[in-house]
């Protein structure tokens, strides 16, 4: 065996730069956040001033940021929902059932994955223009009959119009990954639940849920972190200031109105509630696992 | 249908089919008609996006993308792009390695806590801590003004490199890690018995073993760095400095008092769009099979 | 800290016509000599659209100015977030020679250099001759510019700040389509109300904007023509009970009434993505008025439009006929640290921004200096009819909203007036809630005031 002394600069050499920077651009900014959030700090002075609580006092007042949460909710629940659903589904189709050009439906769904979220507000800035000249509404009077104008892009309708486009962009990744954990389900099981004269939807939700469950949960787990950050990147490219502020896009705001102590108290309460949150699904998910 | 048995070919069986069809290839046209839409409008007359948007373009319309390429600046964010992708998948790649390596195959005091540390990482979405880390720089940079006389953090293509590879060393870590740990331990025995040393042996045998976890990770990385745009835009603030496809892009979409041209703008999407859509169609088999491991993607 | 009393911006000076538009400038001759900067000056400038439309515009400057003065600018900071880069550099005792950045800003700065009286006083530029030219920068300037509450901010008749870019804002319109149904352009609410709905009857709609954002200047503008300069003073200064005024109301009631006249489509287009379909809809007659500046000709330039389509701009409907209206005029400033290493040639830099030379390039980026005979460098038709917008009896609205210290919980001057228009618009919010909701802003406002 070699000399322990090689081992250790071995050992340093391989490990010391990543956790570097691991340490300086991570951990330290996160520590940094809860760190801030105690201090308020002037435009553009580095001094900071110790305020102790009182910037989560004035948050928990503020109209905008509860608006904020609000809207992070019904997007983490509704995006989840429709996207798992759609998701789990399809990929269900798509690894059993004998379907022609299965590669070329894997290959598209998964487009929207790789298209950066300017891209996806650029498109679908003409999918929502509110006349005639707009796709969907288009679609809509055509298939209607009569002129249909909606104001996507306006209240009420604005959260809608964001939940589409982050469905319409998570859709392809999440079925993608099912179908891959799907596949792997032994195809004994489908026969001889076949043979007990099971249907597809029994086979469904008696073989091919429970058996990927383990996956579905981890994957919840972090798609409810994702689409916290995901619904700011939307809202930041798409959205006019003030309609729709979801608990990021609040928090990058007062960035840059220079209140950088309320914006860091503001991102101490989104991380604890990402993690109360990822840790709730997780309680209330957990299952006796079935083992493949 | 449920919970009776059907026969194949039966009356229910190929309506079933046929819903399915139906639903496959509407969601495939919600896809593919938008992404196609975004084409066809970059080769448009700027009058006709003022008109039914089913219109095919009225020819061939490819000075939209000299437009964007030179008066729009695309074509010099697109060299931003390149580098800053490329500088951060290196260095992301010198660091991780290495790392994903000794963390896996070595036994020594605190390797827990750094696996543990790592993975923890994996919670920690880059966006939730963008304000402190632009805080950091720019404390430095100011730090660095008074006594070296300039700044270097902030508006810096390295920095940003720096900042995109530090943020991916958590997934990346976890995904090399997994790989290196399924590997056997005979083929360092190996190498050490012919004489190799620890370098050596990881740089020589295992590293090209890992070839396809290497190649996922490249994937996975090369998208989220191309596409990222909030912490572009936030590090790289300075108008007249350089600023990646996104943020150019996004510039170009939302700058008023110049001069309308959607053509160009749709023009500069596609530039931003365009690499990501060959890659992938060249590599598609890959990044999905990589997905069985990338399956914790931020 | 002592409040300092706060003067009006500006005592409604309006601009005389003759001052605009007239007398060509002096032929350039003899080179200025002047004070010698051992390694130069160095320039800090705000980052603003016009360097986006040319982001060589300060360096040509520069360049120009070496050539003319043989004074180095040795180093040019050109920011979009200009405070954050120079703001911490200055405290500690590094001051740029000029600084071209105006209030009003969110960050406040030039307000802060103001209070604690940190600018050089520079009342003996306007007598320097211009370098290069025979003129002396008082005598090119154009009237009102100089005298007014923002360039001397102590009252002592002394000028501190250098009137730089200036534009007149007002509603945009369609003239040609007002000519073709005979309507006549409103010179009052009442009238515009009227307007209204004749329009309506057609299927037009009476108003649209880009984004709430563009509110700003029309707000403004709309203080002055309700109240005056005395209200605008004391409403940008959030004087207590001033939103209960009856002034403050017409404000109120004028732009509720006008959001109920507002083509419904706009705020799901006024965001920053789709604001220009907004600007569309004047050009398709899809609504009549709209607020904007003097860029929006060339803007839009390419855009389709309706047959017999002319741009028209013109000042805010009075509250009673025969009043004068008002159209906002922005103008931003430059100035020179007191503590700055090389004043005299700094001095030089600033009389030299009036030149021929240096407003051409101004000019080229769309940014117009406030001198005499600037209407020749305007080269677009357009811009020279509106440049000429006081020509037709219009009076300057200057100023702005106070800056205040940012505050947890307390949004900016745009969250608080404007974007809430959007769902005014909507009908997501009443008039009532809003008026509230700007009166406890206001307060909180009025306690962190810079």
């Amino acid at each position: 065996m070699k000399s322990d002394k090689r081992r250790i600069g071995f050992l340093l050499f391989c490990l010391a730069p990543a956790t570097i920077l691991f340490l300086v651009f991570m951990i330290l900014p996160t520590l940094n956040v809860f760190r801030m959030s105690l201090f308020e700090r002037g435009a553009y002075s580095p001094t900071e001033t110790f305020v102790g609580m009182s910037n989560f006092v004035t948050l928990f007042g503020d109209v905008k940021f509860i608006t904020a949460m609000q809207n992070t909710v019904l997007l983490i629940v509704t995006v989840t929902i429709i996207t798992f659903a759609f998701a789990l589904v399809f990929a269900g189709i798509l690894t059993r059932e004998k379907i022609r050009g299965q590669n070329f439906f894997r290959i598209v769904f998964y487009i929207p994955n790789i298209l950066s979220i300017v891209v996806i507000a650029g498109i679908f800035s003409a999918i929502y223009k509110p006349d005639s000249t707009g796709m969907l509404n288009s679609i809509a009077s055509f298939l209607s009959g009569k002129t249909v104008e909606i104001l996507w892009k306006d209240q009420p309708m604005v959260i809608v119009s964001i939940i589409i486009a982050m469905v319409w962009q998570a859709i392809g990744y999440y079925m993608v990954m099912y179908m891959a954990s799907m596949s792997a389900v032994s195809e004994s099981l489908y026969e001889s639940a076949s043979l007990d004269g099971a249907g597809r939807l029994t086979q469904f939700f008696q073989i091919t849920i429970p058996l990927i469950w383990t996956n579905i949960r981890t994957t919840l787990t972090f798609f409810i972190i994702s689409t916290i950050n995901m619904a700011f990147l939307f809202v930041k490219a798409m959205i006019a200031p003030g309609m729709a502020d979801v608990g990021l896009s609040f928090m990058y705001n007062q960035k840059d109105a220079g209140l950088y102590g309320y914006s860091m108290a503001a991102g101490v309460v989104m991380f604890i509630f990402s993690f109360a949150l990822a840790g709730l699904v997780n309680l209330v998910t957990k299952r006796d696992v079935q083992e493949v | 249908m449920e919970g009776k048995k059907m026969k194949k070919g039966s009356y229910g069986d190929v309506l079933y089919k046929a819903f399915i069809y139906v639903a496959l290839v509407t969601l495939a046209i919600t896809v593919i008609v938008p992404v196609g839409w975004a084409f066809l409008a970059s080769l448009k007359e700027n009058a006709q996006f003022y008109g039914n948007p089913w219109q095919l373009p009225n020819g061939l319309h490819w000075e939209n993308f000299v437009n964007a390429w030179n008066a729009a600046d695309m074509g010099s964010y697109m060299v931003n792009s390149v580098l800053v992708t490329t500088m951060a998948l290196i260095m992301l790649l010198v660091f991780a390695l290495p790392c994903a390596y000794a963390i896996s195959r070595f036994k020594f005091k605190g390797r827990n806590f750094l696996q543990t540390a790592f993975m923890a990482g994996l919670f920690i979405n880059v966006n939730y801590i963008v304000v402190p880390i632009f805080l950091m720089l720019k404390d430095g940079d100011v730090w660095l003004k008074k006594t070296f006389g300039s700044p270097f953090l902030l508006n810096n293509l390295f920095i940003l490199a720096l900042v995109y590879a530090a943020t991916a060393l958590p997934f990346t870590v976890y995904i090399l890690s997994g790989y290196f740990a399924s590997l056997p331990h005979d083929y360092e025995e190996a190498a050490y018995i012919d004489g190799a040393g620890y370098f050596t042996a990881m740089v020589r045998i295992i590293f090209p073993m890992a070839k396809p976890s290497i190649i996922t990770i490249i994937l996975f990385n090369f998208l989220s760095f191309w596409n990222e745009y909030i912490i572009s835009m936030t590090l790289m603030s300075s108008a007249g400095g350089s600023k990646t496809l996104p943020v150019g892009l996004l510039n170009l979409m939302q700058s008023a008092q110049s001069q309308t041209d959607f053509g160009r703008m749709y023009a500069g999407l596609v530039i931003v769009m365009l690499p990501t859509i060959i890659l992938y169609m060249c590599v598609q088999k890959q990044l999905t099979e990589g997905m069985t491991v990338g399956g914790l993607k931020g | 800290m002592k409040k300092i009393s706060r003067r009006s911006f500006l005592m409604a000076a309006g601009i005389s016509a003759a001052a605009l538009g007239l007398t060509a400038c002096g032929a350039d001759s003899q080179s200025a000599s002047g004070a010698e900067a051992k390694d130069g000056i160095s320039v800090a400038a705000l980052s603003s659209a016009y360097v986006e439309k040319n982001p060589a515009m300060w360096d040509e400057i520069c360049e120009a100015f070496t050539e003319q003065t043989g004074i180095a600018v040795s180093k040019l900071t050109l920011e979009k977030n200009l405070e954050d880069v120079i703001g911490a550099s200055m405290q500690g005792g590094d001051y740029p020679d000029v600084v071209c950045l105006s209030v009003g800003r969110p960050a406040g700065l030039t307000e802060q250099f103001v209070k604690d009286k940190l600018i050089a006083d520079i009342t003996d530029v306007l007598s320097m001759t211009i370098p290069g030219e025979e003129e002396t920068v008082g005598k090119k300037i154009a009237g009102g510019f100089t005298d007014n509450s923002i360039t001397n901010p102590y009252g002592d008749g002394k000028t501190y700040l250098a009137p730089m870019f200036y534009g007149p804002c007002g509603l945009f319109y369609n003239a040609g389509l007002l000519e073709e149904k005979g309507w006549k352009l409103p010179t009052t609410w009442d009238e515009m109300w009227e307007l209204g709905e004749q329009a309506q009857a057609e299927g037009i709609y009476l108003f649209t904007y880009p984004t709430a954002g563009y509110f700003d200047t029309f707000l403004y503008a709309l203080m002055y023509t309700v109240g005056g300069p005395e209200f605008f003073d004391k409403a940008t200064h959030y004087e207590e009970g001033i939103w209960d005024t009856d002034e403050a109301k017409l404000c109120f009631e004028i732009i509720d009434k006008l959001a109920s006249y507002t083509n419904p489509k706009t705020p799901s287009q006024a965001n920053n993505q789709d604001f220009k379909m907004n600007q569309q809809m004047v050009l398709d007659n899809q609504a009549i008025f709209m607020p904007n500046g003097t860029w929006i000709a060339g803007e839009m330039k390419d855009s389709p439009r309706a047959e017999g389509f002319k741009w028209g701009m013109t000042a805010l409907p009075t509250v009673k006929a025969g009043e004068a209206p008002y159209s906002y005029t922005w103008f931003e400033q430059t100035w020179i640290p007191k503590d700055a290493a090389n004043v005299d040639a700094a001095k030089q830099f600033v009389a030299f921004l009036y030149s021929d030379a240096a407003c051409a390039i101004f000019a080229k980026a769309g940014a117009i200096q406030p001198v005499l005979g600037i209407s020749e460098l305007v080269e677009d038709e357009y811009s020279k009819e509106f440049y000429a917008i006081y020509d037709n009896g219009a009076k300057a609205a200057m100023g702005n909203f106070a800056p205040y210290k940012s505050t947890a919980g307390l949004g900016t001057v745009s969250e608080v007036f404007l974007e809430p228009i959007n769902a005014l618009v909507s009908k997501n919010l009443t008039r009532d809630q809003w008026v509230a909701d700007i009166k406890a802003a206001s307060d909180k406002m009025r306690e962190n005031l810079l």
